[in-house]
Order: C-alpha cells, then structure tokens, then sequence
C-alpha cells in the first residue's frame, strides 16, 4: 500500500516536471500575468486570448514577456488571437535572434478523452511558478452543461483552477498536452480549450508547420 | 516513470465505463435534466425525488440512446427518492455494494448523465456513520459523505467505487452544501415500499406531542428523564381510538422508551401499522398502559 502510493507520488511528480519544462510565464504591459505553454521549438507559445488583451474590449495589449522555466524573461509578439475560443498565439523574440533551447510540449490525444481519466494543470497560480492540480474529466465534447460556448467542444476537469492557470497546459497522466486551462466554472469545477481546437487554429493562424 | 500513475488513470476511465450502461438520463423538470439508476431489468429506474418537478411528462435517456416517456410509480420526498417505470427491458444493472466495503480515504466517483454521455468526478470517502434522519424526517441506514463534487445534473446518479460498483444514491437537496449518498439498504427499502404502495409508508398514531420533563419519582422508576405530553389527539385516530388523551404524557410504546419526538418517528416504523402495541402513559401522576393500533400516514 504505502509502495503503491510512493509510486504514484513519483510519477505525479514526473508529470509535473515534464510539463513545467513547456510551461511559461505570459506578462502583459503593467497587467497581472497567465499562463502559457511552448508549442514549438521555434518560440511559438499559445496561451488564452483575455491574458493578452485589455481587461475592457479586446484590443491586444502590447509590451507582452515570456518568464521562460530557467527564468529568462524575453519579449513576444502576438502572431494571432481568436477572442471566441480564447486562444492566442505569440513569437518568442530575442534581440539577437537567438533563441535559448525550448522544450516544445509533447500533444495528446483530446478527442480520446475519457470520463474519469487522471489529469494535471500546470501555471503561474498567484505568480508560483509551476504550480500544479490534479483531478479528472469530467468529462470532454459540447454538450457540457455549464459550457460557455454552445456547439464548442470544450474539456471539463474536476480541478481548482485558480487565477494564473489561464492558458496553461492540461496534461494527461504522460505529461502530454490535452487542453489549456481558461476559466472555472464554479468553485471546482475548470474548464478547457481541448487540444485539437488549438491545433487547429495554430495550424490556420501560421499557415500550417509547427504545429 | 512506474506504471501506477497510468494505471490509476486507466482504472478510473473503466470504472466509469463499466458503470455507464446503468446510468440514466432523466428529464423531468425545466432546466438540466439530471440522473437516474436502472434498478431491474423490468424497466424500473431510480432517481432523486426533487429532480423531477412534475409527476407526468417525463423522459428517460439510455446508455444506447434510445429515449423513452416514463411513469411516476411513486416519491419519497423525507429521503429525496423517486422511483420511475419505463417500457425499456433487459437493461443491463449495476453490480451494487453495500457501505461496510467503504472505508473513510477511499477513492470513489460521482457519475451522471445529465446530457448524452456519462460525466464523473473524483473524491474520497469523507464520513461514514451511524444511521441518522434527513432534516425531512426520512430514515438513512448509514451517515456517506464524500467531498465529489455535485455537478450539474448529478443528483441520482450513482456514487461508484474503485471497482466500479454502486455503492448509493448521490443526492445534493438531502443537505446542503455536502455531497450525501443514499446507501443501498435505505435504497432497498424505499424502493419496495415504492413498488408495492407508491409511496414510503409509516405508521400513524395522530397525535401531535413535546418532549416534556418527568417528575423525579417517576424519572427513577423509568430511568428516562423525559417522556412526549400530548398537546393533541386528532379525532378518530389510532390514538383516540386506543385511549390516549390530550394532557397525556407517552413515556414507551411497544416496549421502547419516547424520550424525544426522534425516538416516536423512529418507533413508528411501517411494521406496526396494524400492529397492536402497549402504549405506556403518565396521567394524572400515575403510569397507565394501553393498547393502541397505529394506521398508516395519511
């Protein structure tokens, strides 16, 4: 019993480890900050839309920093946003144009998801960085009943996401990328943009490549 | 990396799968529908009392989605129970678990169905007590009490465990604010008095009563320092019919000391409708016995 615990315990904290490894800090103008993950060895990190706008209307906020997980912080630029499905995605850039070694998130499956398959969301909750919760899916499609958008495919976790998490990554139990975290929906219960819906915007934002 | 983590995951997602096929979605009421449990393979479906919000109309959503009108066989509001009738059959029942598997720290699901597909979410045992009495009045076998949250639509849905099993009925009206699971043997006992009468029965004496202080002499002799007086005896009830009258103090019926009204709803059980039992009194300070009938709740 205890061994089988120990066990668990290790391998959450694997999880953890592997994923902070593609989790980034998002800092907009004087603005608190998000979450966000690397996508691509390149510099290409998504996070959600309302990390990077003005509170009020949806101007895109500039001056936006990348806290890197060694701690460097580099400027980005926002390449494209949908304010509909709170994705965004930024370019990492350097004075010099080099860009220190990244670890672009392994993607996972988000149209396989089960009901009551082990999950973990990494971010920046109130400025920690790389914190953690784990829980399970509730359960993933568009006929969730607290969902914000009707028709959208969206990923519910038994989780507390806090303030920080928006745009961080949601991991299965292989630290693979399945969702972003983006709001709560009541005190436990988080709410997800599923994988393939980033994907698939990433892929129509750049013009497919590297995601 | 150990496989434990991959396997938990792996054996949560199949516990809810196993359990899927004996999830309903039960529509009966204006907003979200919520959850119900097939109970036999004869199309009858348990789920919440106060999830339905109307006694006709109302729709039941299968695992292979099929979806069928259903008959309100009877409600037991005092435990948030409510059982339905459906055409469907051969509908494939939940293996069930009684509560002395459950352990406080076990990992357990709360599963429903309030749309298409089954949702869960995870929790461990919190409390697991005595019997005890919903604010309602209704009798409880045993005190469950997790920390899974109560999604949206979950009420009568199932709490399972680690092996998949149903364990009880997870309810969010019987308290509020805690996540509360009807265990199998109040579900059992329920669901016959619901089949057989269309409602949950209970003995009746027709008297409406306050715990009252006994005098010291009596006190002594009977070991209980409170009896119920009588503040009213309703005309042509079992109690009046037995004897009893107002100003009277109920200090035992059959046998059982009445020391609090708890204790009078607790011996009012449906086994003694018809029943006759020795009621003991206090009148005019002396201790009288009589026999009474009790009828059955109105």
């Amino acid at each position: 019993m205890t061994t089988l615990l120990s066990q668990l315990n290790s391998d959450l904290g694997e999880v953890a480890n592997k994923a902070r490894k593609s989790l980034v800090q998002v800092a907009a103008g004087r603005r608190g900050s998000g979450s966000g993950v690397i996508l691509g060895a390149d510099g290409l990190v998504v996070t959600n839309a309302h990390v990077v706008s003005e509170r009020k209307g949806r101007r895109p906020m500039r001056d936006l920093r990348v806290t890197l997980p060694a701690g460097a912080v580099v400027a980005a630029r926002l390449l494209a946003k949908d304010d509909g499905l709170d994705v965004a995605v930024l370019q990492i850039e350097t004075p010099d144009g080099e860009l220190p070694e990244l670890h672009p998130i392994e993607l996972g499956d988000s149209l396989a998801l089960r009901p009551g398959q082990w999950v973990m969301a990494m971010g920046y909750s109130w400025g920690v960085a790389g914190a953690a919760a784990g829980g399970i899916v509730i359960g993933a499609g568009p006929d969730l009943p607290e969902s914000p958008g009707i028709g959208r495919d969206w990923i519910a976790v038994d989780l507390s996401l806090r303030p920080g998490y928006s745009g961080g990554p949601l991991v299965d139990h292989q630290g693979r990328l399945i969702g972003m975290s983006t709001m709560m929906a009541g005190l436990d219960v988080g709410m997800a943009v599923p994988a393939h819906v980033i994907k698939e915007f990433v892929k129509e934002a750049i013009g497919g490549g590297t995601a | 990396m150990s496989t434990v983590l991959p396997e938990l995951s792996e054996a949560l997602a199949d516990a809810v799968s196993k359990a899927a096929a004996g999830l309903v979605r039960v529509e009966g009421r204006e907003r979200l529908p919520a959850t119900g449990i097939v109970w036999d393979a004869e199309g009858l479906i348990l789920t919440a009392h106060h999830v339905l919000e109307r006694d006709e109309n109302i729709n039941v959503g299968f695992e292979d989605g099929e979806t069928v009108t259903a008959e309100l066989v009877g409600r037991d509001p005092a435990t948030d129970l409510a059982l339905l009738r459906t055409t469907k059959r051969d509908s494939s029942i939940p293996a069930w678990a009684g509560p002395e598997d459950l352990r406080v720290g076990h990992m357990v699901l709360a599963l429903g169905r309030p749309g298409k597909n089954v949702r869960a979410t995870l929790g461990i045992v919190s409390a697991l007590g005595d019997s005890w009495r919903t604010p309602a009045g209704g009798p409880v076998d045993r005190y469950l009490q997790t920390d899974t949250v109560m999604y949206p639509g979950f009420s009568g849905g199932p709490l399972v465990d680690a092996q998949g099993r149903f364990v009880g009925l997870n309810t969010s009206a019987l308290l509020r604010g805690v996540s509360i699971t009807v265990p199998v043997p109040t579900l059992n006992r329920v669901v016959q008095d619901l089949s057989e009468h269309g409602s949950v029965r209970r003995a009746y004496l027709g008297v409406g009563a306050q715990p009252n202080r006994l005098p010291d002499g009596i006190a002594d002799e009977l070991g209980q320092e409170t009896g119920l007086l009588l503040v009213s005896v309703e005309q042509g009830s079992a109690a009046e019919k037995g004897g009893l009258f107002l100003g009277d103090t109920l200090v035992s019926l059959g046998g059982t000391p009445v020391r609090h009204m708890d204790d009078l709803f607790t011996s009012l059980d449906s086994g003694l409708i018809g029943k006759s039992i020795t009621a003991r009194i206090l009148r005019s300070g002396r201790l009288e016995e009589l026999t009474v009938t009790p009828a059955v709740h109105p």
